[in-house]
Protein backbone atom coordinates (compact mmCIF):
# COMPACT_ATOMS: atom_id res chain seq x y z
CA UNK A 1 0.00 0.00 0.00
CA UNK A 2 2.86 2.51 1.10
CA UNK A 3 4.27 1.60 -2.82
CA UNK A 4 1.08 2.41 -3.87
CA UNK A 5 1.23 5.74 -2.50
CA UNK A 6 4.74 6.71 -3.40
CA UNK A 7 3.66 5.90 -7.24
CA UNK A 8 0.60 7.84 -7.13
CA UNK A 9 2.21 11.14 -5.57
CA UNK A 10 4.85 10.82 -8.54
CA UNK A 11 1.86 10.47 -10.87
CA UNK A 12 0.38 13.38 -9.82
CA UNK A 13 3.46 15.76 -10.23
CA UNK A 14 3.73 14.66 -12.92
CA UNK A 15 -0.13 15.44 -14.00
CA UNK A 16 0.55 19.34 -12.26
CA UNK A 17 3.53 19.61 -14.12
CA UNK A 18 1.64 18.89 -17.33
CA UNK A 19 -0.82 20.95 -17.03
CA UNK A 20 1.42 24.10 -15.96
CA UNK A 21 2.91 23.62 -19.34
CA UNK A 22 0.02 23.10 -21.36
CA UNK A 23 -1.73 26.77 -19.24
CA UNK A 24 1.34 28.44 -19.36
CA UNK A 25 2.09 27.95 -23.20
CA UNK A 26 -1.85 28.85 -23.96
CA UNK A 27 -0.38 32.45 -22.37
CA UNK A 28 2.91 32.47 -23.65
CA UNK A 29 2.83 30.92 -26.93
CA UNK A 30 1.22 33.99 -29.71
CA UNK A 31 -2.08 32.38 -31.19
CA UNK A 32 -1.05 32.27 -34.64
CA UNK A 33 2.38 30.88 -33.69
CA UNK A 34 3.51 27.78 -36.08
CA UNK A 35 0.31 27.98 -38.30
CA UNK A 36 2.64 27.74 -40.79
CA UNK A 37 6.60 27.14 -39.54
CA UNK A 38 7.88 28.74 -36.61
CA UNK A 39 6.80 32.42 -36.69
CA UNK A 40 3.86 33.99 -35.68
CA UNK A 41 1.67 34.17 -38.74
CA UNK A 42 -0.35 36.98 -37.93
CA UNK A 43 2.49 39.11 -38.80
CA UNK A 44 2.19 38.82 -42.16
CA UNK A 45 -0.78 40.73 -42.34
CA UNK A 46 0.33 43.16 -40.02
CA UNK A 47 3.68 43.43 -42.61
CA UNK A 48 1.08 44.37 -45.29
CA UNK A 49 -0.56 47.18 -43.42
CA UNK A 50 2.66 48.20 -41.83
CA UNK A 51 2.33 51.76 -43.56
CA UNK A 52 0.76 52.88 -46.54
CA UNK A 53 2.64 53.11 -49.61
CA UNK A 54 4.55 56.19 -50.31
CA UNK A 55 5.40 56.40 -53.63
CA UNK A 56 2.53 56.42 -56.00
CA UNK A 57 4.06 55.32 -59.02
CA UNK A 58 5.58 56.09 -63.04
CA UNK A 59 1.43 56.97 -63.65
CA UNK A 60 0.06 58.18 -60.48
CA UNK A 61 0.76 62.20 -61.11
CA UNK A 62 -0.57 61.79 -64.67
CA UNK A 63 -4.27 62.44 -63.28
CA UNK A 64 -3.99 65.36 -62.43
CA UNK A 65 -0.56 66.55 -64.13
CA UNK A 66 -1.30 65.30 -67.98
CA UNK A 67 0.11 68.21 -69.67
CA UNK A 68 3.75 68.09 -67.71
CA UNK A 69 3.30 64.07 -68.01
CA UNK A 70 2.63 64.34 -72.09
CA UNK A 71 5.86 66.58 -72.16
CA UNK A 72 7.58 63.66 -70.66
CA UNK A 73 6.49 60.93 -72.18
CA UNK A 74 7.83 63.16 -75.87
CA UNK A 75 11.50 63.80 -73.85
CA UNK A 76 14.64 61.64 -73.31
CA UNK A 77 13.52 61.61 -69.93
CA UNK A 78 10.37 59.50 -70.96
CA UNK A 79 11.18 56.51 -68.91
CA UNK A 80 12.59 58.64 -65.96
CA UNK A 81 9.29 58.55 -63.35
CA UNK A 82 8.40 61.72 -61.80
CA UNK A 83 9.09 60.76 -58.41
CA UNK A 84 12.78 59.96 -59.09
CA UNK A 85 13.59 63.61 -59.23
CA UNK A 86 10.26 65.56 -57.33
CA UNK A 87 10.39 62.79 -54.50
CA UNK A 88 7.12 60.71 -53.22
CA UNK A 89 3.93 61.33 -53.84
CA UNK A 90 2.66 60.81 -50.40
CA UNK A 91 4.30 63.81 -49.53
CA UNK A 92 2.56 65.84 -52.06
CA UNK A 93 -0.95 64.21 -51.82
CA UNK A 94 -2.62 61.84 -48.66
CA UNK A 95 -6.39 60.68 -49.73
CA UNK A 96 -6.90 62.33 -52.91
CA UNK A 97 -5.71 66.04 -51.16
CA UNK A 98 -3.04 68.14 -51.72
CA UNK A 99 -1.20 67.91 -48.47
CA UNK A 100 1.64 70.38 -49.46
CA UNK A 101 4.06 71.59 -52.07
CA UNK A 102 5.40 69.18 -54.23
CA UNK A 103 9.57 69.76 -53.56
CA UNK A 104 11.24 70.98 -56.59
CA UNK A 105 14.73 70.93 -56.79
CA UNK A 106 16.63 73.12 -59.57
CA UNK A 107 20.08 72.64 -58.57
CA UNK A 108 22.66 70.66 -60.51
CA UNK A 109 23.76 68.78 -57.62
CA UNK A 110 20.22 67.04 -59.04
CA UNK A 111 21.09 66.50 -62.47
CA UNK A 112 24.74 65.37 -61.42
CA UNK A 113 23.44 62.72 -59.71
CA UNK A 114 22.55 60.84 -62.50
CA UNK A 115 24.63 63.13 -65.46
CA UNK A 116 28.09 63.95 -63.86
CA UNK A 117 30.78 62.09 -65.18
CA UNK A 118 32.39 59.65 -63.29
CA UNK A 119 33.55 56.36 -63.30
CA UNK A 120 31.26 53.95 -62.80
CA UNK A 121 28.51 54.44 -64.99
CA UNK A 122 27.48 53.01 -68.49
CA UNK A 123 29.99 55.00 -70.95
CA UNK A 124 26.90 55.05 -73.58
CA UNK A 125 24.70 56.94 -70.93
CA UNK A 126 25.20 60.84 -71.54
CA UNK A 127 27.64 62.12 -68.71
CA UNK A 128 29.16 65.66 -68.68
CA UNK A 129 32.54 66.94 -66.56
CA UNK A 130 30.61 70.30 -65.28
CA UNK A 131 33.70 72.06 -65.29
CA UNK A 132 33.96 71.93 -69.20
CA UNK A 133 30.56 71.46 -70.10
CA UNK A 134 29.72 75.31 -70.31
CA UNK A 135 32.18 77.81 -70.93
CA UNK A 136 32.85 79.85 -68.19
CA UNK A 137 30.88 77.38 -66.08
CA UNK A 138 27.27 77.02 -65.00
CA UNK A 139 25.06 80.02 -65.90
CA UNK A 140 22.50 81.36 -62.56
CA UNK A 141 20.11 78.57 -63.47
CA UNK A 142 22.33 76.23 -64.03
CA UNK A 143 21.49 72.80 -66.39
CA UNK A 144 17.96 74.33 -66.51
CA UNK A 145 19.55 77.52 -68.28
CA UNK A 146 19.79 75.42 -71.32
CA UNK A 147 18.01 72.36 -70.70
CA UNK A 148 14.15 71.97 -69.90
CA UNK A 149 13.99 68.84 -67.00
CA UNK A 150 11.12 67.33 -68.28
CA UNK A 151 12.89 67.14 -72.11
CA UNK A 152 16.28 67.81 -71.65
CA UNK A 153 17.74 67.30 -75.25
CA UNK A 154 18.57 70.21 -77.06
CA UNK B 1 9.28 44.67 -27.11
CA UNK B 2 6.00 46.14 -27.40
CA UNK B 3 6.97 49.42 -26.65
CA UNK B 4 8.60 51.59 -29.84
CA UNK B 5 9.67 55.16 -29.98
CA UNK B 6 7.87 57.65 -32.20
CA UNK B 7 10.66 57.35 -35.21
CA UNK B 8 9.45 54.60 -36.70
CA UNK B 9 5.78 53.51 -36.16
CA UNK B 10 4.69 50.25 -35.27
CA UNK B 11 2.78 48.00 -37.30
CA UNK B 12 -0.76 49.04 -37.39
CA UNK B 13 -2.87 46.03 -36.53
CA UNK B 14 -4.36 44.09 -39.41
CA UNK B 15 -7.83 44.48 -40.69
CA UNK B 16 -8.56 41.02 -39.37
CA UNK B 17 -11.60 39.87 -37.69
CA UNK B 18 -10.90 40.71 -33.85
CA UNK B 19 -10.49 38.00 -31.57
CA UNK B 20 -10.75 38.06 -28.15
CA UNK B 21 -7.79 36.30 -25.95
CA UNK B 22 -7.75 32.86 -26.32
CA UNK B 23 -8.98 30.48 -23.45
CA UNK B 24 -7.17 27.99 -23.01
CA UNK B 25 -9.69 25.81 -24.15
CA UNK B 26 -9.99 27.28 -27.40
CA UNK B 27 -6.33 26.95 -27.59
CA UNK B 28 -6.39 23.41 -26.71
CA UNK B 29 -9.81 23.17 -29.38
CA UNK B 30 -7.15 25.08 -31.69
CA UNK B 31 -4.33 22.72 -31.28
CA UNK B 32 -6.42 19.71 -32.25
CA UNK B 33 -7.97 20.76 -35.10
CA UNK B 34 -4.46 22.20 -36.32
CA UNK B 35 -3.35 18.87 -35.88
CA UNK B 36 -5.64 17.76 -37.75
CA UNK B 37 -5.04 19.68 -41.15
CA UNK B 38 -7.51 22.53 -40.92
CA UNK B 39 -5.49 25.24 -40.77
CA UNK B 40 -7.10 26.61 -43.84
CA UNK B 41 -10.20 27.75 -42.42
CA UNK B 42 -8.26 29.02 -39.49
CA UNK B 43 -6.25 31.32 -41.84
CA UNK B 44 -9.12 32.04 -44.11
CA UNK B 45 -9.13 35.78 -42.30
CA UNK B 46 -5.57 36.51 -42.04
CA UNK B 47 -4.61 36.93 -45.55
CA UNK B 48 -6.92 39.95 -46.08
CA UNK B 49 -4.47 43.27 -47.21
CA UNK B 50 -5.73 46.73 -45.36
CA UNK B 51 -7.65 47.78 -48.52
CA UNK B 52 -9.83 44.55 -47.97
CA UNK B 53 -8.97 43.10 -51.06
CA UNK B 54 -7.59 39.50 -50.58
CA UNK B 55 -4.34 38.78 -51.39
CA UNK B 56 -2.96 35.01 -52.16
CA UNK B 57 0.58 34.00 -50.95
CA UNK B 58 0.24 31.13 -52.57
CA UNK B 59 0.04 32.40 -55.83
CA UNK B 60 3.11 34.55 -56.10
CA UNK B 61 6.47 33.75 -55.77
CA UNK B 62 8.57 36.87 -55.84
CA UNK B 63 11.73 37.51 -57.54
CA UNK B 64 14.21 40.74 -58.20
CA UNK B 65 16.61 40.86 -60.64
CA UNK B 66 19.36 43.59 -61.04
CA UNK B 67 20.92 44.39 -64.22
CA UNK B 68 24.05 46.07 -63.62
CA UNK B 69 25.07 47.48 -66.95
CA UNK B 70 22.39 49.70 -66.43
CA UNK B 71 23.29 50.99 -63.53
CA UNK B 72 24.11 54.84 -63.31
CA UNK B 73 25.04 55.02 -59.45
CA UNK B 74 21.91 57.82 -59.28
CA UNK B 75 20.85 56.60 -56.14
CA UNK B 76 17.09 57.45 -56.40
CA UNK B 77 16.65 53.74 -55.17
CA UNK B 78 18.08 54.58 -51.98
CA UNK B 79 16.41 57.76 -51.23
CA UNK B 80 13.39 56.31 -52.62
CA UNK B 81 13.70 53.16 -49.82
CA UNK B 82 14.50 55.68 -47.15
CA UNK B 83 11.12 57.23 -47.80
CA UNK B 84 8.95 54.46 -48.44
CA UNK B 85 9.96 52.62 -45.08
CA UNK B 86 11.55 55.35 -42.54
CA UNK B 87 15.10 53.81 -42.21
CA UNK B 88 16.97 55.49 -40.10
CA UNK B 89 19.68 57.55 -40.77
CA UNK B 90 23.19 55.62 -41.36
CA UNK B 91 21.50 52.61 -41.57
CA UNK B 92 20.01 50.88 -44.90
CA UNK B 93 17.65 48.16 -46.30
CA UNK B 94 19.24 48.94 -49.90
CA UNK B 95 23.03 50.51 -51.02
CA UNK B 96 24.38 50.86 -54.12
CA UNK B 97 27.97 50.26 -54.40
CA UNK B 98 30.71 51.06 -56.68
CA UNK B 99 33.63 48.81 -58.08
CA UNK B 100 36.98 50.32 -59.32
CA UNK B 101 39.21 47.38 -60.95
CA UNK B 102 42.29 46.78 -62.55
CA UNK B 103 44.19 43.82 -62.99
CA UNK B 104 46.70 44.61 -60.12
CA UNK B 105 43.74 46.90 -57.96
CA UNK B 106 40.60 47.27 -56.87
CA UNK B 107 38.71 49.77 -55.06
CA UNK B 108 35.17 49.64 -53.75
CA UNK B 109 33.03 52.31 -52.18
CA UNK B 110 29.50 53.45 -50.87
CA UNK B 111 29.77 57.12 -49.84
CA UNK B 112 26.35 57.11 -47.35
CA UNK B 113 24.80 54.04 -49.20
CA UNK B 114 24.83 55.99 -52.74
CA UNK B 115 22.00 57.70 -51.43
CA UNK B 116 23.32 61.10 -52.36
CA UNK B 117 25.30 59.76 -55.63
CA UNK B 118 29.10 59.30 -55.95
CA UNK B 119 31.48 62.17 -56.09
CA UNK B 120 33.76 62.06 -59.14
CA UNK B 121 36.68 59.87 -57.18
CA UNK B 122 40.94 59.71 -57.60
CA UNK B 123 42.56 56.05 -57.43
CA UNK B 124 45.58 55.52 -56.75
CA UNK B 125 45.33 53.20 -59.97
CA UNK B 126 44.25 53.34 -63.23
CA UNK B 127 40.70 51.75 -63.10
CA UNK B 128 39.94 49.25 -66.31
CA UNK B 129 36.63 48.52 -65.19
CA UNK B 130 34.54 50.21 -63.75
CA UNK B 131 30.31 49.58 -62.52
CA UNK B 132 27.63 50.35 -60.04
CA UNK B 133 26.10 47.43 -58.45
CA UNK B 134 23.16 48.24 -56.35
CA UNK B 135 22.36 45.67 -52.83
CA UNK B 136 19.53 44.53 -50.88
CA UNK B 137 18.28 41.70 -49.07
CA UNK B 138 18.74 38.70 -51.45
CA UNK B 139 15.79 36.77 -49.70
CA UNK B 140 17.31 33.61 -49.67
CA UNK B 141 15.35 30.42 -49.45
CA UNK B 142 17.66 28.41 -47.50
CA UNK B 143 18.20 31.55 -45.26
CA UNK B 144 21.03 31.80 -42.65
CA UNK B 145 19.05 34.82 -40.85
CA UNK B 146 16.36 32.42 -40.34
CA UNK B 147 18.02 29.52 -39.53
CA UNK B 148 19.43 31.36 -36.36
CA UNK B 149 16.43 33.24 -34.81
CA UNK B 150 16.07 32.19 -31.60
CA UNK B 151 12.80 33.80 -31.16
CA UNK B 152 10.85 32.72 -34.21
CA UNK B 153 11.06 36.59 -35.48
CA UNK B 154 12.33 35.84 -38.56
CA UNK B 155 10.84 33.68 -41.32
CA UNK B 156 10.32 33.28 -45.33
CA UNK B 157 6.71 34.15 -46.35
CA UNK B 158 5.04 31.59 -49.01
CA UNK B 159 5.46 33.88 -51.45
CA UNK B 160 9.05 34.04 -50.90
CA UNK B 161 9.89 37.00 -48.88
CA UNK B 162 12.19 36.99 -45.64
CA UNK B 163 10.16 39.34 -42.96
CA UNK B 164 11.01 40.05 -39.59
CA UNK B 165 8.43 40.25 -36.55
CA UNK B 166 9.06 42.97 -35.51
CA UNK B 167 6.95 42.41 -31.81
CA UNK B 168 8.82 39.23 -31.50
CA UNK B 169 12.35 40.19 -32.35
CA UNK B 170 14.44 40.59 -29.12
CA UNK B 171 17.08 42.37 -30.53
CA UNK B 172 20.52 39.86 -29.84
CA UNK B 173 21.37 40.27 -33.73
CA UNK B 174 22.26 36.50 -34.41
CA UNK B 175 20.67 36.91 -37.77
CA UNK B 176 22.73 40.17 -38.60
CA UNK B 177 25.95 38.37 -38.04
CA UNK B 178 24.36 35.11 -39.83
CA UNK B 179 23.72 37.36 -42.94
CA UNK B 180 26.69 36.70 -45.39
CA UNK B 181 25.83 39.79 -47.40
CA UNK B 182 25.44 42.24 -44.76
CA UNK B 183 21.04 42.98 -45.66
CA UNK B 184 20.46 43.19 -41.80
CA UNK B 185 20.89 45.98 -39.27
CA UNK B 186 19.36 46.67 -35.47
CA UNK B 187 17.60 49.81 -35.96
CA UNK B 188 18.50 52.40 -33.20
CA UNK B 189 14.82 53.44 -32.85
CA UNK B 190 13.03 50.13 -32.22
CA UNK B 191 16.39 47.94 -31.55
CA UNK B 192 15.10 45.27 -33.55
CA UNK B 193 16.11 43.79 -36.32
CA UNK B 194 15.43 45.45 -39.73
CA UNK B 195 15.57 44.41 -43.17
CA UNK B 196 14.61 44.60 -46.86
CA UNK B 197 11.24 43.43 -46.97
CA UNK B 198 10.73 44.21 -50.92
CA UNK B 199 7.95 46.79 -49.81
CA UNK B 200 5.70 43.61 -48.47
CA UNK B 201 3.18 46.62 -47.85
CA UNK B 202 2.89 47.49 -51.67
CA UNK B 203 3.89 44.05 -53.18
CA UNK B 204 0.83 42.89 -51.94
CA UNK B 205 -1.40 45.97 -52.95
CA UNK B 206 -0.85 44.99 -56.47
CA UNK B 207 2.60 47.82 -56.76
CA UNK B 208 6.19 47.25 -57.24
CA UNK B 209 8.62 48.05 -54.38
CA UNK B 210 9.86 51.53 -54.41
CA UNK B 211 13.47 50.92 -55.19
CA UNK B 212 12.12 49.34 -58.60
CA UNK B 213 9.10 51.85 -59.18
CA UNK B 214 11.94 54.67 -59.47
CA UNK B 215 14.82 52.85 -61.26
CA UNK B 216 14.93 55.42 -64.11
CA UNK B 217 17.16 52.95 -66.23
CA UNK B 218 15.06 49.81 -65.57
CA UNK B 219 18.50 48.45 -63.65
CA UNK B 220 15.86 46.99 -60.64
CA UNK B 221 13.11 44.93 -61.86
CA UNK B 222 10.32 42.85 -59.90
CA UNK B 223 8.77 40.03 -60.56
CA UNK B 224 6.45 37.28 -60.36
CA UNK B 225 8.04 33.60 -60.83
CA UNK B 226 4.33 32.01 -60.41
CA UNK B 227 3.29 34.07 -63.92
CA UNK B 228 4.71 32.25 -66.98
CA UNK B 229 4.83 35.29 -69.43
CA UNK B 230 6.88 37.55 -66.48
CA UNK B 231 9.31 38.98 -67.73
CA UNK B 232 11.31 38.80 -64.72
CA UNK B 233 10.94 35.08 -64.56
CA UNK B 234 11.24 34.82 -68.31
CA UNK B 235 15.38 37.20 -67.98
CA UNK B 236 15.81 34.46 -65.40
CA UNK B 237 14.92 31.03 -67.20
CA UNK B 238 16.48 32.32 -70.68
CA UNK B 239 19.32 34.92 -69.13
CA UNK B 240 23.10 34.14 -68.14
CA UNK B 241 22.17 35.24 -64.27
CA UNK B 242 24.04 34.52 -61.17
CA UNK B 243 23.73 35.21 -57.41
CA UNK B 244 26.14 36.79 -54.85
CA UNK B 245 28.12 34.08 -53.18
CA UNK B 246 26.74 31.19 -54.55
CA UNK B 247 29.13 28.73 -52.34
CA UNK B 248 27.40 28.99 -49.68
CA UNK B 249 23.76 27.37 -50.92
CA UNK B 250 21.76 29.77 -49.59
CA UNK B 251 19.43 30.35 -52.34
CA UNK B 252 19.55 33.91 -53.00
CA UNK B 253 16.14 35.19 -54.72
CA UNK B 254 17.74 38.62 -56.00
CA UNK B 255 19.37 37.70 -59.67
CA UNK B 256 22.28 39.84 -61.08
CA UNK B 257 23.19 40.44 -65.05
CA UNK B 258 26.51 41.23 -65.87
CA UNK B 259 28.07 41.32 -62.58
CA UNK B 260 31.96 40.80 -62.18
CA UNK B 261 33.85 38.02 -59.99
CA UNK B 262 34.87 41.14 -57.52
CA UNK B 263 31.36 41.18 -56.22
CA UNK B 264 30.43 39.22 -53.31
Amino acid sequence: MEHARHVFRVLLVLLLVIVVVIVGRSFLVPKSFGMYGNYRYDNVPEQMAARPPLHGGARSCADCHDERSAVLAKGSHARVSCEVCHGPLGRHVKDGDVVAKMAIDRSPRLCGNCHRKIDGRPPKFPQVVFEKHVEGGLGPKGCLDCHDAHSPKL
Amino acid sequence: MDEMPKGNPPPEPAAQPAQAEVSRRDFLARALRASGGAFALLAGGGAIASDGERYDWEAHRWAYLIDTEKCIGCGSCVRACKAENGVPDGYFRTWVERYLISPEASHVDSPNGGMDGFPPLQTAFEPTKSFFVPKLCNHCKETPCVQVCPVGASYRTKDGVVLVDGKRCIGCGYCVQACPYGSRFISPETHTAEKCTWCYHRITKGLKPACVEVCPTATRQFGDMKREDDPVRLAIAHGRVVVLQANLLTEPQAYYLGIDMEVR
